[in-house]
């Protein structure tokens, strides 16, 4: 879930809370829409397959990830409402994805959602003509389309993150290999580097040419919340933390570190601001030079934060479950054993008779 | 030593269905360049290379008769009930004490809806069987399936160009199903073996389940498909990083 967006297109930043969307330019806030509203069935949708009903809206509606291409914004809500809005912010289009959506790319000829089912479809600009792209086995807890439009990177909840060509999704180009737990965010730092962080509190740098890891950080701080990047820095949010890195060559080093007040919930920076959403809760923005945050000031205008509520995704830290294989090997090893004995007293009895006729025979 | 027994069915009664999507407790790999085959196989050695993949390989019936049938090729069978994967160890484990083949066969407790690119490369694989998988008749249960367009992409993954998957099934509607979800997808071609294939001469005859089938006097499909190139990427030359 993405809550904070950083719009470089208009170089401002875009905020969901509850089921509105605002725009921070300066440190003024903008109400400029409300989004999720469930759209009229039209004829033009297809079900998914025939017999089968067209996709609902169902749960409360407050954004849950949002999207910027040069013309157009994506918005994803937790009703399964998917809408594009034009730079005036006039709804564009609508529809109902299949399940809950959990990120949102748009390009100026797609919108591509990835889903709490693990699938990914892409969708044509008017959101009606809807393909199946790639599953994973459960759910894609991030996305990324390159800026080539050549590859889409997704991650799970099974430690992968996986890159597949685009648009033949079916075709994965390779796996990215390390994480110990679900893969929360990822990041293109470069055509060839790629930045996750992961519910096993490592930060892994990715050389995509080789899929191979070229650092990996621990956490300074517990679970990792958020990642965020403004070249050449790199933001790393845990509940408290933001560590700011930059990026030399392949190499991160850490330039500074801000401990806030409130749990954190989201974060998005540009070349000069940083914006953090707290748990509090509280907007704030920060200015941002040479990798140090600092200047905190609140955030002006009309914004209601009281309306924000977390999205609602299913349980992430894997719940193990051993079902009694303990008793089972348990059983198994003492069934072995009673098994050996009766075989080497079975024996000793042979031996004992054998003997007993041999002493017989001689006497 | 105490000699090994051939282990007895009765002793791992399971349960036939399991749900792949939970978490159980598996032992995987990060990634298959950390995977220690030699647990596994006592003479594998660090050029060789796994190419065979029984994924649901029950009580182990194809692996034990393709074990001496390939006997230079290493091959795993990938199952995912406790009792069934150990009644499989086990299994190998006796014929290799009175044996001098069936080392190159094994048994690993996974799930390999989730785990195949663990222990797999790309185009690691030259052949892949999937016999008798379960139905899933619901449909609530059809994403349990172990043929769907997603995992296609991951067979695909694991396949070398030219690799083939064998699938056989005494249920009609589940051979319908992945007859048209193989040859609907992009990398995949429905594949004719000739006559020296024989791997596709024991498909049936091999398992428990197609034995059983054979003494009720049912019947099974059989059909086998082709890992082919990308037909888009020749739209477009293949693009890297």
């Amino acid at each position: 879930m993405s809550v904070l967006h950083y719009d470089k297109h208009t170089n401002s930043f875009l905020l969901g809370v509850g089921a509105n969307l605002y725009q921070l330019s300066d440190n003024r806030a903008k109400l400029l829409v409300k989004c999720g509203e469930v759209p009229e069935t039209t004829e033009k949708e297809e079900p998914i397959k025939e017999g089968e009903k067209a996709p609902r809206a169902e749960g409360p509606a407050y954004i849950t990830g949002v999207a910027t291409c040069e013309g157009r914004v994506a918005v994803i809500s937790n009703n399964k409402v998917v809408e594009t809005f034009d730079r005036d912010f006039q709804r564009v289009a609508s529809t109902v994805a299949i399940k809950r959506a959990t990120s949102v790319q748009i390009t100026d000829k797609t919108v591509v959602i990835s889903d709490k089912a693990g699938d990914a479809y892409s969708y044509s600009t008017d959101l009606t003509d809807r393909k199946y792209l790639l599953g994973h086995v459960s759910v894609v807890m991030d996305m990324i389309l390159t800026p080539d439009l050549n590859f889409l990177i997704t991650c799970d909840r099974d430690e992968k993150i996986r890159i597949s060509h685009f648009p033949n999704c079916y075709n994965i180009h390779s796996y990215l290999l390390g994480h110990q737990e679900y893969v929360l965010k990822i990041l293109l730092l470069s055509p060839n580097l790629l930045l996750s962080v992961g519910g096993d509190q490592k930060l892994i740098l990715w050389d995509l040419s080789t899929s191979q890891p070229v650092q990996t950080l621990p956490s300074p701080q517990e679970d990792y919340i958020t990642i965020s990047y403004s070249p050449p820095y790199i933001l790393a949010c845990n509940s408290r933390h933001v560590t700011v890195y930059k990026l030399t060559d392949t190499t991160l080093t850490q330039t500074s570190q801000l401990v806030t007040d409130h749990d954190i919930i989201d974060v998005a920076s540009s070349d000069s601001r940083v914006a953090l959403l707290t748990r509090e809760p509280k907007l704030e923005i920060y200015q941002f030079s040479e990798g140090v945050m600092s200047g905190k000031c609140e955030v002006e205008g009309e914004i209601d934060l009281s309306q924000f509520k977390d999205s609602v995704l299913p349980e992430k830290k894997k719940v193990v479950r051993t079902a009694g294989f303990a008793e089972y090997f348990e059983r198994k090893r003492k069934r072995i054993e009673e098994e050996n004995l009766k075989e080497e007293s079975k024996q000793a009895h042979i031996n004992l008779q054998e003997k007993s006729k041999e002493t017989h025979l001689k006497g | 030593m105490t000699k090994v027994k051939y282990p007895q069915k009765r002793n791992y009664r399971q349960r036939a269905h399991s749900n792949p999507l939970s978490d159980h407790s598996f032992d995987y790999p990060v990634s298959p360049d950390v995977m220690d085959w030699t647990k596994l196989y006592p003479r594998f050695k660090p050029e060789n290379e796994v190419k065979f993949c029984d994924i649901g390989c029950g009580y182990g019936g194809l692996l034990v008769t393709l074990s001496p049938m390939f006997p230079e090729t290493y091959m795993v069978g990938f199952e995912i009930r406790v009792k069934v994967s150990d009644y499989v160890n086990d299994r190998f484990l006796a014929l290799r004490q009175d044996n001098e083949v069936y080392h190159n066969a094994g048994v690993i407790r996974t799930n390999a809806m989730k785990y195949l690119p663990n222990f797999f490369r790309k185009g690691q694989l030259e052949k892949m069987f999937i016999l008798y998988p379960d139905p899933h008749f619901k449909k609530c249960k059809h994403k349990w399936r172990i043929v769907s367009e997603g995992l296609l992409a991951e067979y695909a993954y694991v396949l070398k160009v030219g690799g083939l998957v064998y699938t056989v099934s005494d249920v009609k509607e589940v051979h319908d199903w992945m007859v048209e979800h193989f040859t609907n997808f992009p990398l995949f071609e429905r594949y004719d073996p000739p006559a020296e294939d024989k791997a596709a001469q024991v498909l049936i005859g091999s398992t428990e389940e197609g034995k059983k089938v054979l003494r009720n006097k049912g019947q099974s499909w059989t059909a086998i498909f082709k890992r082919v190139e990308d037909p888009y990427s020749k739209l477009r030359w293949d693009v890297d990083f």
